[in-house]
């Protein structure tokens, strides 16, 4: 079955016309020559590596050392395809309901034990236990039951018919564990040491300051990882990270900051990597609560924005205008709606329809973490003043927002990772049974239509539905999505083979390896 | 001083300690969102929150929390992060073991350099050693750490080259790399104690040198060396001991933003990764290093007080 072909097309279209600067080197194709094996790559991260268990794994650095050890079934192209990982193929059945995985022979974990069936069936059952808490519970599917099948197999039932399930097994804590440390103490084990099948071996790990991995020599794919070692070291200040990285003290960053940018660009010696992104800022209307459930003035608010603007402001020129629907170009099934920009005239008149003609007021609620949305916030406030929106900015910590508005309120700001699919994204923010589903729009028409699509295997009619579904959420505006995010990263320039994933949550080091110039480490 | 006095205060220091255990833990109780919530971010489901509640204890009720904890402090077991998994006891003392270098490099640099130059402002007052010192006593004293160290990376890392930008390498890993890597942030931390100390020992020398003995001690013929080291200097350092205590405990404060920005894992950092994650063992284990440690350089500063001045009596 052949999933998204045209995205590396229409990647390839975009990059250099409106979203890469003919001054940036692309994030892809940086690979000159052969690959070199040996060295030591020193990659900085912002934020410590506070969890070691890739079933709990949460936050990108800590992804990203998960992907160095452990291994999945799939794992996500640069073009957000599905490519066999320790599956070797996969088939499904006609009506996308039982999909089944043949495992590659002669796989072993880090402790050169045997991984099998077995293990793959522990792996996914405890991540589907509640008690094991895990982030792929909710992502990896609708999965009634994995078992064993003949031979390699493994055999995947799902709840109800999905065309999407080879890249949501890719998902970042869908990892494959011993069977032996799948559930109770066992994988209390694994918040200490590593027993994976991936890249590379776990030498030390400090969670504040260093974690150090070596090449696994028994690696499935022939040839590779490149590099002999990776130290991922945790600098919590962008600045002194930063610096590092100029200083040479570093090879490569993870992320970059906007702010952080332009110092690194003019560095000697470093290569920008910049790649648009599904990563964006919202603004979320509880649509059951008035007044946001007049779609009138949802539409009205959204039309205050010059998102011009506020990109440049939110992102620093690092992003791209959205368009009220969580999809843009970064996705393959994204269709182009007419642009909607700042027509106050407009606002004021839907406003006044609705009952506001005297304005209106509300309490708008940000989130300290990140700082964008506190930016989002009070640019928004300001530029919906003028059509007659009095908004009151509320910033509060994170940990609140969480524990007090996040789903529950009805007007606050929102931020989200580029998610492996648009089924993903949808089912997860927009449909009546999403996981969080925080708009609380409930459109009937938009369920079905994204039902449609995830039950489909045909491409053009995934496109034709998933078209209408972003039409339907461009008209209807549950969420104001005004502004897309760059990814941004930076190494120096005789690191190789790194390509920066729109994704964000996925790295690919083992792709990675040293040039001339490369410094002696270790 | 008798061992009765010491015990008085060791047991004192005990109390001390367990009235900021109970109030730290009672703020965590305040705090909304708890380790849980933290933990699964945003995908949390409520059923995955309960079991991950009851698998961390939080269902319990407070009090049982609390002496559960209070508990296997007293049998020497400080707990499992809630975060990590990690016992706690290795955890901070490692993290204690680097900021407590940084602290006392930091300290010893203070008083290498802030006692020779006070003095020597002091005796010669209104002379240029005195004016330049107040003049970079005030900008130091005005500077807060973060800007001083983000102007040293830029300076000495960025523009120069010649040091580190930010990171922390073990001693016995790499002795070379390591000092290199703590000069930047001992210089930091120091500073703004040198600005303090300095003029502060300016200060009490010269109230010292206009006081009636040291008239007395000049006038019957000593050598003005003899005059400074034996009459003023050992009464005006009295007070400045009870300064370098205070300080101790603001170094330890300010060493939280200075391991910040040198990404230094010490005890400072550890607590800030804490209390962001809602990491109950790790913020009591933390806080009550914290409060130890002051107490007992205030106890420190007390008995070396008395071992200088035979008129001070503890009983």
């Amino acid at each position: 079955m052949s999933f998204d072909a045209t995205r590396r097309q229409l990647l390839a279209a975009t990059a250099g016309t409106a979203f890469v600067p003919a001054t940036l080197v692309p994030a892809t194709g940086q690979a000159q020559g052969t690959p070199r094996r040996g060295g030591t790559l020193r990659i900085s991260v912002d934020q410590a590596v506070g969890k070691l268990n890739p079933l709990l794994v949460r936050v990108n650095p800590e992804y990203l050392v998960a992907e160095l050890l452990y291994s999945g079934l799939t794992r996500l192209s640069t073009d957000m395809t599905p490519e066999p990982d320790l599956a070797e193929s996969w088939a499904a059945s006609s009506d996308l309901a039982t999909w089944t995985f043949v495992l590659r022979a002669g796989l072993t974990f880090h402790d050169g034990s045997p991984c099998g069936v077995a293990d793959v069936v522990a792996s996914f059952e405890a991540m589907l236990d509640p008690a094991t808490a895990s982030a792929a519970r909710n992502n990896i599917g609708p999965i009634a039951k994995v078992e064993a099948g003949e031979g390699r197999n493994v055999v995947f039932t799902l709840r109800a018919p999905n065309a999407d399930l080879p890249v949501t097994l890719a998902y970042t804590n869908a990892r494959i564990v011993p069977a032996a440390l799948s559930k109770g103490p066992g994988l209390a084990r694994l918040d200490r040491e590593a027993i994976g099948t991936g890249p590379f071996k776990l030498v030390s790990y400090e969670p504040e300051r260093l974690v150090v991995v070596e090449r696994n020599p028994n690696y499935h794919a022939p040839g590779r990882p490149y590099l002999d070692r990776v130290e991922v070291v945790i600098y919590p200040d962008p600045t002194a990270e930063g610096s590092a990285l100029m200083s040479g003290g570093t090879d490569a960053m993870m992320a970059v900051q906007p702010t952080e940018f332009a110092r690194l660009q003019r560095g000697g010696g470093v290569r920008v990597l910049r790649t648009p992104s599904g990563q964006f800022c919202n603004l979320n209307f509880g649509c059951d609560t008035a007044p946001w459930n007049d779609v009138r003035v949802r539409q009205a608010l959204a039309l205050t924005i010059d998102r011009g603007a506020m990109t440049d402001f939110v992102t620093e020129g690092f992003g791209t205008k959205g368009n009220d629907t969580p999809l843009n170009a970064a996705y393959s099934y994204h269709r182009q709606q007419p642009q909607r920009e700042a027509d106050i005239a407009a606002a004021r008149r839907l406003l006044t329809q609705a009952g506001h003609a005297n304005g209106l007021k509300a309490t708008l609620i940000a989130s300290d973490r990140p700082a964008v949305r506190t930016q989002f916030a009070v640019a928004l406030k300001e530029m919906a003043k003028p059509a007659g929106f009095d908004i009151e900015v509320q910033t509060m910590p994170h940990a609140t927002y969480l524990a007090q508005v996040w789903r529950k309120g009805s007007f606050y700001i929102g931020f989200y990772n580029m998610q492996p699919t648009e089924d993903g994204i949808f089912s997860l923010l927009y449909t009546s049974d999403a996981t969080w589903n925080e708009t609380r729009w409930n459109n009937a028409e938009f369920d079905a239509l994204i039902l449609g699509a995830r039950t489909t295997a045909d491409t053009a009619r995934r496109r034709e539905l998933y078209g209408q579904a972003q039409a339907l959420m461009h008209r209807d505006v549950p969420s104001i999505i005004p502004v897309f995010f760059d990814l941004l990263a930076a190494e120096r320039t005789y690191v190789q083979g790194r390509v920066l994933h729109p994704r964000g949550a996925v790295f690919r080091l083992d792709h990675v390896w040293l040039g001339t110039g490369a410094p002696r480490r270790g | 001083m008798s061992g009765r006095y010491l015990l008085r205060r060791f047991g004192l220091i005990l109390y001390t300690l367990l009235v900021v255990s109970v109030i730290v833990f009672g703020i965590t109780q305040v705090l909304p969102a708890d380790a849980a919530v933290m933990l699964m971010g945003e995908n949390a489901t409520p059923e995955q929150l309960a079991a991950l509640r009851a698998r961390l204890g939080l269902d319990d009720a407070v009090w049982v929390q609390y002496l559960h904890w209070l508990g296997g402090v007293v049998r020497g077991d400080f707990g499992v992060s809630m975060t990590s998994g990690l016992d706690v006891l290795p955890t901070i003392v490692e993290s204690l073991s680097r900021s407590l270098l940084l602290a006392v490099l930091s300290i010893l640099l203070m008083l290498v350099v802030a006692l020779p130059l006070g003095i020597l402002a002091a005796v010669r007052r209104g002379g240029a050693v005195d004016i330049g010192l107040g003049l970079v006593s005030y900008l130091g004293v005005s500077f807060p750490e973060f800007v001083t160290a983000t102007l040293g990376i830029l300076l000495f890392a960025d523009l120069l080259g010649w040091l580190p930008a930010t990171g922390y390498v073990p001693l016995l890993e790499d002795p070379v790399q390591a000092v290199r890597h703590l000069v930047l942030p001992v210089a930091t931390v120091s500073l703004i104690l040198i600005a303090h100390v300095s003029r502060m020992v300016r200060s009490e020398v010269v109230d010292a040198l206009h006081t009636d003995y040291v008239r007395a001690a000049r006038l019957k013929g000593l050598p003005e060396g003899l005059v400074l080291r034996r009459h003023a200097l050992r009464n005006a350092l009295l007070p400045t001991i009870t300064i370098v205590a205070l300080d101790v405990g603001y170094v330890l404060g300010g060493i939280i933003v200075v391991e910040e920005i040198f990404a230094i894992p010490g005890i400072g950092r550890q607590l800030i990764v804490a209390v962001q994650n809602r990491d109950l063992p790790m913020i009591q284990a933390a806080a009550l290093v914290l409060a130890a440690t002051y107490c007992v350089m205030n106890l420190l500063a007390d008995l070396t007080y008395a071992a200088l001045d035979k008129r001070i009596q503890y009983g």
